[in-house]
């Protein structure tokens, strides 16, 4: 997926991108939730409910009556917003940098330092020169796990995010700093009232549907009601739509966002992906699952695209093939936009990860993710290097214990606290994640504008400190078996507790570490390997003592508010802070980025010091590429889901 | 019923003898049962027996269930190492220790052993002098792993088998003696739990149970095992009832129960016997796959397969591969060996054949 068109690959891959971004925030998100790749394609379906307990008043207001476009024009003080071609920002950030390296010189480097990881990332990551670009080549992209659904408003796993990113159709993008902007590719003008109660966007009139219908404001305003009526199963997209007053489409080209508050977050809000009207319109309202009837199987299959690629065949399980489609760059006769770099995206399926490697390594995938150890044992030598390169850089990404506060176990701030004394910190950071992860102490990463200027001390075994806690919190061995136990309800309750984890050797090692350090002061653990549908089941039944899990971050901070404040859907801690909950809300409606900031650091303080989670890594992104791969750019969330992100990849012309 | 037969048991022990590869198979499970019953004497970071404050424990006992271990040294926070800690507490203390100081179920950390190095961990833990067979990527001894994991490889043939010989000769033996509507019954029983696969039962199984262990999957191998073994008993029963002696007792006025206890299950065992055995190679196997597939017993496991599952990341370990990979190979082979031994020395016409 190197570069769609440019215009193209950015509106798909930005709306993606937002969507990750929203689904971390409210549902289960599977794109959010950190698994290895191919873990991460996991389908997360009870999402839907999670953004309504978000905010109060999700349904949609039938009694809103849009007032007439005159009115809000001589009532509004416009304030323009940022309308931008990704490729063209991204251009103009590589010009002002000098080059670490030539390509020839960066082909032949091994990636064991951090200077030739910064050399490979300078000279490998640049856009093509004119003509340079093979326009005719195709890629073959690994992930982890099938689609559930090729519909737009139905994605919430990973592998879905990726492929929306490139048939979908989307107004709004952020780039790698995470700053939103309108795309030119698909945008006019963006202006905000200057109350922050109205979005105005007006789209380009050269935008059709892969079958040639134009693309206009009333499908927007038309998915927004499909995405707000309750009977439609929408998994990830409703969270943040839900938080808007209405859509209205005055004409073909001006669409207008009204809000309900002037909060921080309408910008991400606005942004959700499109379907086209003249197909659903007719079918939707018989079968709202937009999946059951013949005709949405039909669809599924064959999907109507929006953006610069079209799925043009799928074997479940296998691959998926997305074409790039002439109407996007070519109108009319006219060339409108970019025509993308790649000819082909091939989506191979390979779950597991060492098969996967045996792909890369003979040619047949051109990018993986790569697991510590792949990394620093088994991508080493001239066997890997014959045919690609790796490259690393930070990602916001972070892994923890998570405790179910509900139990008698961990309802105690001091147990919890014990737990990450007792855990062997270092260790697992040198021995089992190789020391290619940092160490995490909070929710939010460090450095970013939300985790504020403290820096929180990361954990550190402490065995008297944590043996110290455990007695204060009552738990002591009573009854002599050299296990702690407690009286609870007149029953002797013994430390013992279930772990669960999905099934990667990585993640149960970290687990048995713990397992180990526990067992030295008393507090048995059972480590349970489970299949990783089967684990996010338990967790979203609360039905479990403690889990392994991670996430990834949002764009936004609050999009991690579903995780922390009191019983809200992905809040699988079952955590409850009135301070908490107050700052979330106070941080949503804070203009001001300095002082929004300073309502997230001091949350991170509090859930610091209430450890509902014992914080382990950042993971950072590691990926295999081909050498024929040019111009990947690394943000905070990987190399693909941002903007211009897949759309700056491109092979080059063979000489 | 013991000494009654005992010439045909006899006979066949004498010809059993005379098959060289048969007394090695035997001996070798033989080898297997004293490793796993001084496993942890054998290897281990806990005391096999030691003096401390003046009275005698055998920490080492914690290996077969921590309940054995005793509670003082957890009050007195050895946390689970103990060559300093007996000496820092009590200097008047003394130990006997286990063979090769090493734990199967974490890694020796630098100096727990005066002068011994941390385990290696990832691809760097070739067989050395301090790890004989290596160690796994998380720095886990692998001789260790092994010796430990014989108890589970032993106890999985024997109790599944254990079980599945019990219901199999039950229902072959009620089948086969009763005959009729009976037998129907059973025979159909029999075809149904033919039908289960063992496998995603299992698989089936360990999703549910809160807490799955290796007992679990002795279980179900058992369980879903005893077709073969029952259809076998329920032939040499149709085949041993008509036979003059039985008539002889039932005229005597014997009861069914006396006559399949006393009289038919005698003669009918030995033929029995042999598909046990093949089985008790076939459960190691299953069980080996299990762990080999990462449903096997709940990490961090002590099981051969296990050891296997960790070379599935990295086969430039060859160590992972070699030592876990010969022990269940010899094992099974053993097995079969003993079976083919016995069944050539209980199966007349096997003999002749021979001739």
């Amino acid at each position: 997926m190197p570069h769609h068109s440019a215009g193209s690959r950015r509106c798909s891959i930005s709306r993606r991108v937002a969507l990750t971004g929203l689904s971390l925030l409210f549902f289960g998100g599977c794109g959010q939730r950190t698994n290895e790749p191919r873990l991460v394609a996991e389908p997360e379906a009870p999402a839907a409910a999670s953004g309504a307990t978000a905010t109060p008043p999700p349904a949609v207001e039938e009694s809103f009556e849009p007032p007439a476009l005159e009115t809000i024009d001589r009532d509004a003080r416009w304030i323009d917003r940022p309308v931008k071609d990704a490729l063209t920002l991204l251009r103009a950030e590589q010009d002002a940098e000098p080059l670490k390296a030539t390509v020839a010189e960066a082909l032949t480097l091994r990636n064991d330092t951090p200077s030739n990881n910064a050399a490979i990332l300078s000279a490998l990551g640049q856009l093509p020169a004119e003509g340079a670009a093979d326009l005719e080549a195709r890629i073959d992209r690994h992930v982890a796990g099938d689609l559930g659904s090729t519909n737009p408003i139905l994605i919430s796993s990973n592998a879905e995010f990726d492929i929306l990113g490139l048939t979908g159709f989307g107004l709004f993008s952020f780039d790698r700093q995470l700053e939103p902007f309108a795309n030119a590719e698909t945008v006019v003008s963006w202006q905000t009232s200057a109350d922050g109660l109205i979005d105005k966007v007006v789209l380009r009139d050269d935008l059709v549907w892969s079958d040639g219908r134009p693309i206009t404001a009333h499908d927007v305003a038309f998915t927004y009601r499909v995405i707000m009526d309750p009977r439609v199963p929408v998994p990830a997209v409703r969270s943040g739509t839900d938080q808007l007053r209405g859509v209205h489409a005055y004409d073909d080209r001006t669409l207008v966002f009204f809000h309900r508050e002037p909060l921080a977050t309408n910008v991400w809000n606005i942004n959700f992906p499109v379907l086209p009207q003249h197909v659903y319109e007719k079918t939707w309202e018989d079968d709202p699952t937009l999946k059951d009837s013949p005709a949405h199987v039909a669809l599924e299959e064959k999907p109507i695209c929006g953006g610069p690629y079209e799925i043009v065949s799928r074997k479940r399980g296998q691959e998926i093939v997305l074409r790039r489609r002439d109407s996007w760059s070519t109108v009319k006769g006219k060339k409108v936009r970019d025509v993308p770099y790649f000819r082909d995206v091939r989506f191979r399926i390979i779950e597991d990860p060492n098969t996967a490697l045996l792909a890369l390594k003979s040619g047949e995938i051109d990018e993986m993710v790569l697991q510590p150890e792949q990394w620093t044992t088994q991508t080493i030598d001239d066997d890997f290097y014959r045919l690609n390169t790796k490259a690393t850089a930070p990602e916001w990404v972070s892994f923890h214990f998570a405790w179910n506060i509900d139990t008698p176990f961990f309802a105690d701030r001091r147990v919890r606290r014990a737990m990450s004394y007792a855990f062997d910190h270092d260790r697992m950071l040198e021995k089992i994640c190789l020391g290619l992860y940092e160490p995490c102490a909070g929710n939010f990463p460090p450095g970013s504008w939300m985790a504020g200027p403290k820096k929180l001390a990361p954990g550190k075994q402490d065995l008297d400190k944590a043996e110290a806690l455990l007695d204060e919190a009552g738990w002591t061995d009573h009854d002599n078996d050299g296990i702690r136990d407690k009286e609870i309800d007149g029953r002797i309750v013994p430390f013992e507790f279930t772990l669960l984890v999905n099934q990667q050797p990585f993640r149960i090692a970290i687990c048995t570490l713990l397992k180990e350090n526990l067992e030295q002061i008393g507090v048995i653990v059972n480590v349970r390997p489970v299949e990783v549908t089967a684990l996010q089941e338990t967790m979203q039944k609360r039905s479990f003592q403690a889990c392994f899990s991670g996430w990834g971050s949002g764009t936004d901070p609050d999009t991690s508010e579903n995780i922390w404040k009191t019983g809200e859907m992905r809040n699988y801690s079952g955590y409850s802070n009135p301070e908490v909950d107050r700052l979330f809300v106070e941080g949503r409606r804070e203009l001001d980025r300095g002082r929004r900031a300073e309502k997230y650091a001091r949350i991170q303080e509090i859930l610091y010091e209430d450890q509902p989670y014992l914080w382990l890594f950042w993971r950072n992104s590691f990926y295999g590429f081909s050498k024929d791969l040019r111009g990947y750019v690394f943000s905070p969330r990987g190399p693909y889901h941002y903007s211009p992100g897949f759309g700056s990849l491109w092979k080059p012309r063979a000489e | 019923m013991a000494h009654r037969s005992s010439g045909f048991w006899a006979e066949a022990w004498r010809r059993y003898r005379r098959r060289p590869l048969g007394i090695a198979a035997l001996g070798f499970v033989g080898l297997l049962v004293v490793i796993a019953v001084f496993a942890p004497a054998i290897a281990g970071t806990k005391p096999v027996l030691c003096r401390y404050k003046g009275r005698l424990y055998a920490p080492c006992l914690g290996y077969f269930d921590r309940r054995l271990e005793p509670a003082i040294f957890a009050k007195d926070k050895f946390r689970g190492t103990y060559p300093k800690n007996l000496a820092a507490k009590d200097p008047e203390s003394w130990a006997i220790w286990p063979l090769v100081f090493q734990d199967p179920y974490r890694p020796v950390r630098a100096d727990e052993w005066p002068g011994r190095p941390e385990n290696p961990a990832m691809d760097q833990g070739h067989p050395t002098w301090s790890n004989l067979f290596g160690t796994d990527q998380g720095g886990v001894d692998v001789f260790a792993k092994m010796v430990h994991g014989t108890t589970i490889a032993l106890l999985v043939g024997f109790v599944s088998m254990g079980i599945a010989g019990t219901i199999g000769i039950v229902v072959g033996a009620i089948g086969g003696f009763f005959g009729g509507w009976i037998d129907s019954v059973t025979s159909r029983l029999t075809e149904i739990v033919m039908c289960i696969p063992t496998l995603v039962l299992i698989l089936a199984i360990v999703a549910i149970i809160e807490k799955p262990s290796i007992w679990h999957t002795m279980a179900i191998i058992g369980f879903t095992g005893w077709t073969g073994i029952a259809r076998l008993t329920r032939g040499e029963f149709l085949r041993i009832r008509g036979s003059e002696y039985v008539t002889a007792a039932r005229a005597s006025g014997a009861g069914p129960l006396r006559i399949m206890v006393r009289h038919i299950l005698p003669n009918a065992l030995a033929p029995i016997l042999v598909p046990i055995t093949f089985g008790i190679a076939a459960a190691i196997l299953t069980e080996s796959g299990l762990s080999f597939l990462g449903f096997g017993s709940p990490p961090p496991s002590a099981s051969w397969g296990s050891v296997l599952n960790g070379a599935r990341s990295n086969l430039a370990m060859w160590w992972l591969v070699v030592f876990p990979g010969t022990a269940i190979f010899l094992t099974v082979l053993a097995y079969n060996l003993i079976g083919e031994g016995l069944q050539e020395a209980t199966d007349p016409r096997l003999r002749e054949a021979r001739k």
